[in-house]
């Protein structure tokens, strides 16, 4: 899997979980920007945080080196 | 709502707008209305008469009255955790109270309590001393019982010495002596009674000295405690009998006895009585037992039917009293027919303020209804954001910092993720979260009844947090599964590792390691990482950029929230001159160094970054060399430490000269005030103009130092902020690390020795230490260095923190504030 398909992945994702907060919390329209922001700011969070891991591996300057055991 | 331009208004972006109000409010209706306010809790009421003391105000007497039924309600309170009975909660039926007749059930019942109270404490006096009473007749009677049969035994030796031998030697003077002795005998006196163990040694010894000798003390001790009739409490005690002859003596011994609070008691010698008398106090103890039974019977069933009534009567006295207080800040009109109140109140509560004034108006029969009108000031309205259960707690780690100015962005908005956030990128390991996420699960269920009793410290903050912890949780066990941590245990759980031998043999893997034969490895860190040789220095170069990346995110995110405020103020002097300098400057450097970050990761260079960067400021026009990512970059570094060094002075210098321009187009020709039509609005804005818009002195250099002081903050902070994103890394590291220690060398040690109980040891100590340093210090700490980076690096950014808090008349609240 790519860096792009699965940054896909997580938009779906947050997509979805907008979706879901918007259908079932339904409670005025401050309340559901109150809602996408909170999801957009943990898909954000989340996403960085996997594409961070992801690129530093992507290139490896170092390799495993099993220690002697 | 949203007056900010095109923003669109949110929750808990901006705190609520505000208004201050004015209700005048007819004198016959105003308790009535105070308290369907109070009910409703949304008006913070203003004192109106903060001049004058606590006595000179209107309700004084009433707030008296409160204050004395209050007592009334703590003696009984006192009264009944004394015997015993706990008040049922407050789950009784509603039943509207008349304040006067609550006020005399209590006073009939405190009377009827102090008098049941007297009286069996007469009672319990009583008992007590003719339980002493008796012990000194038991006591003192054995003293004589025996004193008397070895008086006699001696005597029956001595007539039976007398009678059998009459020899020569026996002396003449014997029988006179005798007789003798038998006539002195009756003269001696004695006093009987009981004094406490502890001064009994003085107690003789001062007899002693007082009688010059002449006494003779006998004493014994009891065995159990005995209620001593005074004080009520259990002392050990002795019984004595002192022996005296004359009247001198006695008066002296009476003194001496009455000093050291000795209780005497009546004796006599002779046996018959005695036993007449044992038989008398035992009736009249037993008799005594009955009633003071009873009367203790009646004091319970009194006190449980208080106890029935407590919380409810409790409840209303203390509404009672706020409500009193609450008018007392009303300003009374002139013609006292009316009450004027002012207060601040959310927008959105117009309408439900508007209906209870209605409905106290109806039902307390007024022929007015109270006015209800919107004034306008300068005054920075109080803050109030509407949270739940859920973001109160988060909005809380906000206002410990400060609580917001009035309508300013507020950074619990994300907070609520981002705290959570940083705190699992310090705290990853999934299994160590899902420990987490049950204990915080666990609050959450019982919540119901967590909620409702009074905790520990340490378990009301666990217990407030809750939901502050389930999301730490779950973040952590996210990023958990991104370090591909359970426990320090790796999973290959997204597929298989991108890493594998060179060749068939795997000769060289503890040498030259081994290759990435497959695409990387989906989902967070590659298994194979762990326990290798060069984990240590992956995870460390991956950490730290990490920290980086994330911190210049999250400063950026800062910056434009005060974009947002300057847009939401109509301020463009900060939007010019201080947030797209700040953007340029920040990003100029360390958003230069996450691009150079990134590039280095997609290409795979091995440019020196520190090398870059350091040589960015020293000799900029120098050549890359090796170091050089992209083409073009030399001149793109120069650009951006032009844009770099342009952005400094661009924040220091206009924005002062600017507002000292504004101050003087406002001011120009304005050399007279407006006249006001009334003196209240004058003292009104008088008061406010300290903290108001209107700055009537302006000092240049006072608003150029704080600007300066501003631009050095945000130059040298964007340094140092940036480095202190690194303890993101620096708790990851040390997590991670100790995790490792403790599965390694205590679980897998004990493991190693085959033994059922050294196995049992380890998984014990494991356990104790999983839980005790991992789950709790490391909690802390990782929440502690969380709530640093919130309130340091990212809310310096914008946040100005100098509000207060809107704090209204409310029923809801009052009940926590008095315990």
């Amino acid at each position: 899997m790519g860096f792009l398909i699965t940054t896909l992945i997580f938009i779906a994702v947050g997509v979805i979980a907008s979706l879901f907060a918007r259908i079932c919390c339904n409670r005025g329209p401050s309340t559901n920007l109150f809602h996408l922001t909170l999801v957009i700011t943990a898909t954000v969070c989340c996403w960085m945080m996997w594409a961070i891991v992801y690129l530093a591996q992507l290139n490896p300057l170092i390799v495993p080196i099993l220690s002697e055991e | 709502m949203g007056e900010g331009g095109c923003i669109p208004s949110m929750d808990l972006f901006r705190s609520e707008p505000m208004q201050l109000v004015q209700l005048i409010i007819p004198i016959e209706s105003a308790h009535q209305t105070v308290s369907y306010l109070g009910d409703l809790g949304l008006l913070q009421f203003k004192d109106l008469n903060s001049d004058k003391s606590p006595f000179q105000r209107t309700y004084a007497s009433q707030i008296k009255r409160c204050g004395e039924m209050a007592r009334k309600l703590r003696f009984f309170k006192e009264q009944m955790s004394k015997g015993g009975v706990v008040p049922s909660a407050r789950a009784m039926s509603r039943a509207d109270i008349d304040m006067d007749d609550l006020e005399i059930k209590l006073g009939e019942l405190e009377s009827e309590l102090i008098e049941i109270n007297g009286n069996s404490d007469k009672l319990q006096r009583a008992y007590s001393e003719l339980v002493e009473y008796k012990l000194v007749l038991q006591k003192a009677g054995e003293f004589f019982y025996t004193a008397r049969s070895s008086a006699t035994a001696q005597q029956r030796e001595i007539e039976a010495r007398q009678s059998g031998e009459g020899s020569l030697d026996s002396p003449l003077l014997l029988e006179q002596e005798m007789s003798a002795d038998h006539t002195k005998q009756v003269k001696l006196g004695f006093v009987s009674g009981l004094i406490p163990r502890d001064k009994l040694m003085a107690f003789e010894r001062i007899l002693f000295r007082a009688t010059r000798g002449n006494v003779f003390i006998k004493q014994t001790t009891i065995e159990d405690p005995v209620t001593d009739p005074v004080s009520g409490e259990k002392v050990e005690k002795n019984v004595f009998v002192v022996f005296y002859s004359g009247e001198r003596a006695k008066a002296k011994i009476m003194k001496i006895c009455d000093a050291f609070g000795a209780n005497r008691y009546p004796f006599t010698e002779e046996m018959g009585k005695q036993a007449q008398m044992i038989t008398e106090v035992s009736g009249r103890t037993s008799e005594l037992k009955t009633t003071i039974d009873l009367g203790l019977m009646h004091r319970y069933n009194l006190l449980s039917s208080i106890g029935s009534q407590y919380e409810q009567w409790n409840l209303l006295v203390r509404k009672e009293k706020s409500i009193y207080h609450t008018l007392n800040m009303l300003s009374i009109d002139v013609t006292k027919k009316c009450l004027v109140a002012e207060g601040w109140s959310p927008v959105f509560a117009t309408h439900q303020i508007q209906d209870a004034l209605q409905r106290a108006s109806f039902d307390s029969n007024s022929q007015v209804g109270a006015v209800f009108q919107i004034l306008h000031t300068k005054e920075f309205p109080p803050t109030y954001f509407r949270t739940n259960k859920f973001t109160s707690s988060f909005q809380e780690i906000v206002d410990a910092y400060g609580v917001a100015k009035y309508q300013e962005a507020n950074p619990g908005l994300y907070t609520i993720v981002t705290f959570p956030f940083l705190f699992a990128v310090m705290f990853g390991d999934w299994g160590h979260g899902i420990c987490l996420l049950l204990a915080s699960l666990f609050l959450i269920i019982r919540e119901k009844k967590y909620s409702s009793q009074k905790l520990g410290d340490i378990m009301e903050m666990t217990f407030g947090g809750r939901y502050i912890i389930l999301m730490m949780s779950v973040f952590s066990i996210y990023t958990g599964l991104i370090y591909n941590e359970f426990f320090s245990v790796p999973f290959e759980l997204f597929g298989p590792s991108a890493y594998a031998c060179r060749d068939a043999t795997c000769s060289d893997t503890t040498t030259w390691g081994l290759i990435k034969v497959r695409d990387t490895y989906p989902f967070g860190v590659d298994p194979e990482w762990h326990g290798s040789r060069s984990e240590l220095p992956f995870l460390n170069s991956l950490k730290m950029k990490m920290s980086i990346l994330l911190g210049v995110a999250q400063m950026n995110l800062g910056i434009i929230m005060s974009y947002t405020n300057a847009k939401f103020f109509k301020n463009s002097v900060n939007t010019w001159f201080q947030f797209i300098p700040q953007m340029i400057f920040l990003n100029s450097l360390f958003g230069y160094l996450s691009v150079l970050i990134i590039v280095k990761w997609c290409t795979g260079s091995k440019a020196d970054l520190y090398h870059l960067m350091i040589y960015m400021f020293l000799s900029p026009t120098d050549d890359l060399g090796e170091n050089q990512l992209f083409p073009g970059q030399r001149n793109l570094q120069l650009v951006l430490l032009g844009l770099a060094l342009i952005a400094v002075p661009w924040m220091l210098l206009p924005k002062p000269f600017i507002l000292k321009k504004q101050h003087e187009a406002r001011h120009q020709g304005e050399s007279y005030e407006l006249l006001h039509s009334n003196d209240e609005s004058v003292a009104v804005e008088a008061s406010h103009d300290s903290h108001g818009h209107g700055h009537e002195e302006f000092e240049f250099s006072e608003v150029f130092v704080h600007q300066l002081i501003h631009t050095i903050e945000f130059v040298l902070g964007a340094v140092s902020n940036t480095a202190s994103y690194l303890r993101l890394w620096a708790l990851s590291l040390a997590h991670s690390e100790l995790s490792t220690v403790f599965y390694e060398k205590v679980l897998m040690l004990a493991w190693g020795y085959n033994n059922i109980f050294i196995l049992a040891i380890g998984v014990l100590v494991f356990i104790f230490a999983t839980v005790g340093v991992l789950l709790v210090m490391e909690t802390l700490s990782a929440f502690l260095h969380a709530l640093r980076l919130h309130w340091v690096e990212f809310q310096n950014k914008f946040y100005e923190g100098d509000g207060y808090k809107f704090s209204p008349f409310s029923f809801a609240l009052i009940g926590d504030e008095d315990e």
